[in-house]
Parts: C-alpha cells; structure tokens; sequence
C-alpha cells in the first residue's frame, strides 16, 4: 500500500509539472498548448544529447537544455501563435497539435527511434523503511515539484511581471494600450513555459527513457490533470497531478491494469460533472 | 578419373546438359524481368511502433542493396519502395495502396498484425506474393494463398515459453504481463490457454497500455500475490520499463517472455543486474552468434543504420534473399514466385533454415536465449513439433 502511494506521487508529480508549463502559457494567451508533451519530449533529447553523447557534466547538460528550451518556447510563438493571434482560439489549438506531430517527426529524423535513458542527477542508494522503497530520484521530482510549483505562484502572484502576465491575459489590447509590454511577457511566457517542459522531460528519461513519442500520453494527461484541479489554478493543477497519480496507480492495483488510462478520462468527467469549473477553477477566477 | 565406365560418362554427360537446360531457361525466365525488378515494403516508420518497422526496413533494405552491389539478379537491379504505415491500421492500408500503385512483383508487410489483417484484402485481389513478419497465428489462417510469413509466430510462442518455465526452470506459480494491444493480448491469452494445458494457474494477469510508463502496480501485484515468475510480453522500450521497475522495487523474479528482453535495444538502458537472468524464447537474433560472418553483418548493420539489428531485421533480411532465389529460378512471374514460397523446403537463411507449411508459415525454429549480465546467449534451439 505504501509503495503503491509512493509510486502514484512520483507519476503524479510528472503530470502536475507538465501541467504547471501548460498553465503557465495559458494564463498568459488563454490558449491550451497541446504540445506541451513534445516539448518534454525535445527537453528530454536535448539533455541526452548534453549529458550522453557530448558527455557533459549532468549540471551543464540541465543548463544547455534550459537555454535551448527557452529559445524553443519562442520559436514555438512566432511560428505557432503570432500569426494565428486573434483568429478563433480553436485554431491555435489545432496548430498546436499539428506543431506535436511535427515535432514527434523531426524528433524521430534527428535521434531515431531508440529509446534511450538520460543519467539522474542525484544518485545514491534508495531509502528504505516499513517494506517501502523511495529512490533518491523520485525525492528529486517532489523537490523539483515543490520548488517550481512556489517559485511559479510567487513569480505570477508577488512580482509586477506576474502581474503584467495577468494583465495580458485578461484582455490584450487593453494591456497594450496601458503601455504593458504585451509581446515580450508573452515571449517570456513561451520561454517559462518550454522551459517547464524542459524540466519534466529531464526528470522523466531517468526512469521512463526517451523518445519520440513519449511526450503524447504525458501531453494529455498534464491536460487533464489542469482541468481536474480547475484550469488556470496552479494548485488545482498539482494537487490534480498528484490525485491522477494515485488514481492510476490503486486503480491498476486493485480495479484492472487494463483501464489504466481511462482512470484519467473517468475522474475528470466524473470532477466536470460534480464541479464545472474543476476542483479549484472558482477561487483562480476570482483571483485574476 | 571422375568416370570409371561408358554409363557413368553417359550419365554424367546427361545430368551436365540438363544443368544447362535449366540454366538456360531460368536465364530466359530473367530476361523476362524489368530492367528494375519493384518490390515494395510497408512498415511503420513513425510513431509508437516505428523503432520495430525500422528494424525490419533496414534488413530488407541491406539485403538489397547488397544484391544490387554485387549485380543485381541476372544483371537486374531491385528496386524497393517503402511506405510508412505509422502506427493505424487505416495508414497501413493507405500505404498498401501507394505500393500496389508501383506494381510491384513482390510486397514485404509490416510485422504489425492488425496492419497486415487491414492489407490482406488488398494484396489478394492483385494477386501478388504478399512477405509478412506479422505475428498473430491468425495472419496466415485468412485464406489468403499469396500470403506467407518468414518469423515465428505467437502461438508457437504461447506454448512453448510456459512449458519451457514449468517443465525446464520448474515453476508453477507465473504472473503474466502483456502489452495491451493486439500483440500482447493475443499472447497472453494463448499463454494463460497453454498454461491451463500443463495444469498451472498464473497468479496473477496484467497488462499495460503501450503508452504506459508505470508499471509498478502491476508488478507490486506480482508481488503481493506470490508469484515465482514472471512471463513477460511486450515491446524493448517497455520491457526496459518494466525490468528497471522491478530492480527499484527490489522484485526479483525470474523472467521469460519474447525476444524483446534479450533485444540490444533493451539490453543498452539497462543495467548488468537489472538484465541478469531474463529467459527469452523467440525469433533469431544476431547478437549471440560466434560466426565470423554474422559477427561482422551485425557490425555493418549497426554502423549503416545506427540501430542494432533485432529477429525482425534478420527474418527481413533473409526475405529478401529468399526472393532472389526464386526470381533466379522462375523469372518475374508472380504466381511462380508464390508456388515457389509455397513449395520452400530447407531453405538456409542466415541463422534458420525456412521451411512451407500448408498454411504459408515458412519460420518453425526458435531461440530460446538468457541473459547473462548484459550479454545475452543462446540456450538452444526448438523446433516446432512436426519440422
């Protein structure tokens, strides 16, 4: 039972991170980046590509992924969002699928198909105690989490950029015509956003090896996640990551390994229906 | 003196001139040929699935490129279309009907089954000599007499890796875990029926999506309801998965499965104790031969692809040059070619000779192989009952 609760967090975690870089992008340009999980995908590779096959250090490797992520994220606007900017929301968000498989593509053209496995930047012996087993990478992925997560919510809540990424996406025009910088929070965001990805993606090929397709499933459920915790609430969204987690893991457990991704779908229908906005959407609302 | 009597020289001199008769004739059958002999290949290059399709592209694509640079066949050059199926069954027909497109004398299929049940319509009504690694038993039960499939498939599997784990490492407590798609499912029902045969019950059946990357609960399931083995069926990036998983969580249970545990794909993500012991019972690898030969063909394939050469890229491979034995003896016809896939009696490939069965299945020979550390080794060979 322990175990399986260890277990669920650490698959929990994931998703709230790749959740946590979805809302970040969404409360600034209120569109759904379903590509998120191709970004983790690319975040994964890059890091590969540092730490194994130009074998640097594995600090350097996470720093180069990081730049490279950034630039990624703003690259991903100008060729996704800047030239579908004020069309129905609906078509930025199929480009962003389209932007997926595209990735998923150039991803399988550069690196191939072969998954491969990035070294964890801590190592050391797992703890142990009551029968239950905790890796010191799974303790890196709550750490990270929990960072992140607090690092994010002060950066949106305490900061005057946080504040100007409010602004924008609570109306556009209105920021621009008070003089808000609206392009470049937006760039900022993109980056912050890629760069989130980036870092599921370093914290995922340790245990579940890269490539090229891995980012679709870890994509969608960062979604659902998002919508259970309430869209918009970066909470909701980890406390929405960490209850998927466990949801999957007992589900597999004690129901049937079978309908393990329809955990996901189930319990979201299951919150939309008990709560139309997610578990935490009304206190986010009233916020912004 | 080769000829000690006047019969013998006149007997020898006759076999000489039929010889030259044959030969003669199949030079005329070759004539016949295009200046470029077509074949084409669907597989999946993209998606999920395409690290398997780009093994067994890359077999059929060195066996003819090394045709081509040493002739051709007859001074005829083979031409090869590949198309990508991706990972649906509705792309594996959409390709299907981008190769029949280019006429081709001969099609290699995907060795993903749902691909090839999709496609076999399509090949039958064009009449054309359809080459498949599809491993579901069923792919050859369809009726279809241009069909033949050159890998083992899941029901000589199903039989003989339970009586292997029961009668050979003696237990009768297995957990089953599979793949949940057609291939996985398809195996553990065949497993769970060959294991009812020998009078065990699994402790435990599970499976996992192929997009799944957890599989702790499953395996703490194992666990919890002690299982003393653990039957294994999937594909190297999950197999990987799951092998790691059950060294995090200190579950040591002997493994057995198909081929995917003893793969070099696999065995690069893991560890020397976390592949350590792992039975795997199925189509022929390169990696575990001695001979020079193989040793330096498994090189080349590495260097020109960049991905190890699996059961998929030698059962392709040895396709390729099974066609080439038959277009040299009965030209471009295709009918001829299927007779003469129908009629492959001792047919040596590079680690298995091939040979016809009523319903089209040329593979009846298995590995069963183990992992010693990292490095996996040949145990032996089975051959199915009756070859």
């Amino acid at each position: 039972m322990g175990q399986l609760v260890v277990n669920g967090l650490a698959l929990g975690s994931i998703y709230a991170l790749v959740a946590l870089g979805l809302l970040l992008i969404f409360n600034t340009v209120q569109i759904v980046n379903f590509a998120q999980g191709q970004l983790l995908m690319l975040g994964a590779f890059i890091g590969i590509s540092g730490a194994v096959t130009h074998e640097l250090p594995v600090a350097m490797a996470w720093a180069a992924t990081m730049v490279a992520m950034a630039l990624i994220g703003i690259v991903f606007m100008v060729l996704v969002y800047f030239p579908l900017r004020g069309r129905p929301p609906f078509l930025v968000i199929l480009t962003t699928i389209a932007m997926g498989i595209v990735l998923e593509n150039l991803a399988l053209i550069i690196w191939g198909p072969l998954p491969v496995s990035l070294p964890s930047p801590v190592r050391g012996p797992p703890l142990r105690f009551a029968g239950i087993v905790i890796s010191m990478h799974q303790l890196f992925i709550f750490a990270t989490l929990a960072v992140i997560l607090l690092l994010q919510y002060l950066m949106l809540t305490k900061t005057r950029f946080g504040i100007l990424m409010q602004a924008t996406a609570q109306d556009l025009h209105t920021a621009r015509l008070v003089g808000i910088p609206v392009n470049r929070t937006i760039a900022v965001a993109f980056a912050f956003g890629a760069m989130l990805s980036g870092v599921a993606g370093l914290l995922v090929a340790p245990i579940f090896l890269a490539e090229p397709t891995m980012g679709g499933s870890l994509g969608l459920k960062g979604f659902v996640v998002s919508v259970i915790g309430g869209f918009g609430n970066l909470p909701g969204a980890v406390i929405g990551g960490l209850f998927l987690g466990l949801i999957e893991t007992f589900g597999a457990r004690y129901i049937s390994s079978n309908f393990r991704d329809a955990y996901a779908f189930i319990v979201m229908i299951g919150v939309l229906v008990a709560w139309p906005r997610g578990l935490f959407g009304e206190k986010s609302s009233e916020k912004v | 003196m080769f000829f000690s009597s006047p019969k013998m020289l006149m007997t020898g001199t006759a076999i000489v001139g039929l010889c030259a008769l044959m030969a003669r004739e199949a030079k005329a059958e070759l004539a016949a040929c295009p200046a470029s002999i077509p074949l084409g290949l669907t597989t999946p290059l993209t998606g999920n699935l395409a690290l398997l399709g780009t093994q067994a592209r890359n077999g059929a694509e060195f066996a003819v490129d090394e045709i081509n640079a040493a002739g051709g066949i007859g001074g005829k050059k083979l031409a090869l279309t590949t198309e990508d199926t991706g990972a649906s069954s509705t792309d594996a027909l959409n390709a299907m009907n981008r190769v029949l497109d280019s006429k081709p004398l001969v099609i290699m299929g995907s060795m993903i089954s749902p691909h090839v049940f999709a496609q076999n319509d399509a090949v039958a009504k064009s009449e054309t000599p359809f080459v498949v690694g599809a491993t579901n038993a069923k792919v050859t039960s369809q009726g279809n007499k241009w069909l033949f499939r050159t890998h083992v498939h899941d029901g000589q599997l199903a039989e003989l890796i339970p009586e292997y784990l029961v009668k050979t490492l003696n237990k009768s407590k297995p957990g089953i875990m599979a793949v949940a798609d057609d291939y996985g499912l398809g195996a553990s029902k065949g497993i769970q029926a060959a294991l009812t045969e020998l009078k065990v019950s699994p402790v435990a059946v599970t499976s996992y999506a192929p997009s799944d990357k957890d599989m702790s609960a499953q395996l703490l399931e194992m666990k919890d309801k002690g299982a003393d083995s653990l039957i294994l069926f999937g594909r190297p990036a999950d197999i990987t998965l799951v092998l790691k998983q059950m060294g995090d969580l200190g579950i040591k249970l002997p493994v057995i499965g198909n081929t995917s545990i003893v793969a070099q794909t696999t065995l690069n993500n893991l560890s020397a104790a976390e592949a350590d012991g792992g039975y795997a019972i199925g189509g022929m690898i390169p990696q575990t031969s001695s001979d020079a030969k193989i040793v330096d063909w498994t090189k080349r394939v590495q260097a020109k692809y960049k991905v190890p050469a699996d059961n998929f890229t030698v059962s392709y491979y040895d396709s390729i040059y099974l066609l080439k034995s038959l277009i040299e003896k009965v030209g471009c016809d295709k009918a001829a070619i299927r007779d003469g896939l129908a009629a492959t009696k001792d047919w040596a490939g590079m680690l298995v000779s091939y040979q016809a069965d009523a319903k089209g299945d040329l593979a009846h020979t298995l590995g069963i192989y183990r992992n010693k550390g990292k490095t996996p080794e040949l145990v032996g060979n089975i051959k199915e009952k009756g070859f």
